[in-house]
């Protein structure tokens, strides 16, 4: 059975004097064909935000100090934290690469007098960046740079 | 000779006069190889039973008023081939839109929100007629000539979540539409327009599913539109902070 | 507040969508080692002192605030999306303030956070 839609859907703002039967959603809605993906999307949102806390942890430790640090550091070796790690880089390659799909169409054809490049260009840009920033980002974490 | 293949199509039903709420029925009819959807539901209608209703008016995809959920899926009925849907077909009115009878919905919800986004070129000063046409250049045409291939037949309606749960969101297809006048170069209302983009209906509803673009039978690309509306709100935006405009 | 909302819908836009790219470019990296390589001893993981040293540098400072506060933009706005899916719309005025005071709660500590360093 399909969803109710809100029940002012698509509503006129004067209704007429014939009784409608009120909206219904897609069937597929939520977790069919493709609104599966766009389900799944918005729910990283989750994700992201414990990342964002958790990367505010581990910044807070390293800022009080050697002791607090270990501890923040002991704590990601258990394999809940892992777990949930992976689970995040599955999610966080995930985003990128929908929401990469979507980014150059999403450029107005103008900017003022300034035009975008072609979508192609645009796309080969976000995928050198992302690449380029994770490698650096990897480098950097794990010693080899600096 | 060989028996003509057979369909079964389960059609929602819904006589406001009678029905609490809608019902399915089910028509079993032999079908020819090159029907399209449509052309099962006009031989329900014309030879099974005349009570069904539905809107149809050009068979060539071109009308927009044929669209209906073909197993679950919004779509122009006069463009889908039957052969290409299994034994059972299911047939529903558009989703997101009241019901006024069967297959057909209320439009005129729809064409609050096409009228909201002022859908014509607005003018600073109206150009008198003895000053020519205004001419515009193949590209500044490119530009927004996508936008305007919407046949307003409101299957991006139907596919889009937000629409379905923010009554108020203005939509794909009239989103889409404004944005087609604001990139026109002979246009001078996109301040206007984007002040009604950020208003009630914002652009800023859109949670970029895409689902709009997926079902566009014109390759409209609405969701672009809708992004792209966005990113130009936002500049609107930012220039009236740091220039006021006066009187508003 | 559904007025004020409406006001600050270019702001959060803006902040949400620096979220999805930006975080996803710094995240990638960081969730990888951070959180998989280095815990299971597949790769080393900068000391203390180190990480420290470099994260002190205002590039390392501006790097990691935003590696905190942009997911937080991010993950709030989606979050007020799943609500809305969910058919929550009749209530998004109280939850939508609700998340983004998450979001700016957490911005604000990552910015001291950084400047503690």
């Amino acid at each position: 059975m399909p969803r109710a839609s809100h029940p002012h859907a698509m509503q006129p703002r004067n209704p007429g004097s014939t009784r409608t039967a009120p909206p219904q959603m897609s069937p597929k809605f939520p977790m069919q064909g493709r609104y599966r993906a766009y389900t799944l999307f918005d729910w990283t949102g989750l994700i992201y935000l414990l990342l964002g806390f958790l990367a505010l942890r581990v910044v807070w430790a390293l800022g009080t100090g050697q002791e607090a640090w270990n501890v923040v550091m002991d704590q990601f070796q258990s394999p809940v934290y892992i777990g949930f790690h992976v689970l995040s880089l599955i999610s966080v390659i995930f985003v990128g690469v929908r929401f990469f799909s979507f980014f150059p169409k999403a450029q107005p054809p103008r900017i003022g007098p300034v035009k975008p490049p072609p979508q192609p260009v645009i796309l080969a840009g976000l995928y050198a960046a992302w690449i380029g920033v994770t490698l650096v980002m990897t480098l950097i974490l794990t010693g080899v740079l600096f | 000779m060989s028996e003509p293949q057979k369909k079964k199509i389960v059609i929602t039903r819904f006589d406001p006069d009678q029905d609490e709420v809608p019902k399915t029925q089910e028509y079993e009819i032999p079908v020819q190889p090159d029907w399209k959807v449509l052309d099962a539901l006009n031989f329900i209608k014309d030879e099974v039973d005349g009570s069904l209703s539905h809107r149809w008016s050009c068979r060539m995809a071109v009308c927009g008023s044929c669209g209906m959920m073909v197993d679950g899926e919004p779509k122009l009925t006069c463009k889908e081939a039957l052969s290409d849907y299994g034994d059972t077909v299911e047939i529903a009115p558009l989703a997101n839109f009241p019901i006024v009878r069967d297959l057909v919905v209320d439009l005129d919800g729809f064409m609050d929100k096409f009228k909201s986004v002022k859908p014509w070129i607005i003018r600073a000063k109206e150009r008198a007629v003895e000053e020519g046409p205004m001419r515009q250049s193949p590209e500044e045409l490119e530009e927004f000539k996508q936008f305007s291939m919407c046949i307003n037949c409101m299957l991006c309606y139907s596919a889009c979540p937000v629409v379905a749960n923010e009554p108020e969101f203005i939509g794909p297809a009239a989103i889409a539409l404004g944005h087609r006048y604001n990139t026109d170069s002979r246009d001078e209302g996109a301040a206007e327009r984007n002040e009604i983009f950020r208003g009630e209906g914002t652009v800023f509803s859109c949670s970029f599913a895409n689902e709009c673009s997926e079902v566009c039978p014109k390759h409209v690309d609405p969701a672009a539109a809708v992004n792209q509306a966005k990113f130009n709100a936002v500049i609107d935006w930012a220039q009236g902070l740091i220039l006021p405009r006066g009187g508003k | 507040m559904k007025h004020l909302l409406l006001k600050l819908e270019p702001i959060i836009w803006l902040l949400f969508g620096q979220g999805i790219l930006l975080g996803t470019l710094l995240l990638t990296g960081w969730v990888l080692v951070v959180g998989v390589l280095a815990p299971l001893g597949i790769t080393p993981l900068l000391s203390f002192s180190d990480a420290h040293e470099l994260a002190a540098t205002l590039i390392g400072r501006v790097v990691l605030a935003a590696l905190i506060a942009l997911p937080l933009w991010k993950g709030a706005h989606h979050l007020r999306h799943v609500f809305i899916d969910l058919g929550g719309a009749d209530r998004d005025a109280t939850v939508a303030p609700l998340l983004y005071l998450i979001a700016l709660a957490g911005s604000v500590a990552g910015v001291l956070a950084v400047i503690r360093l």
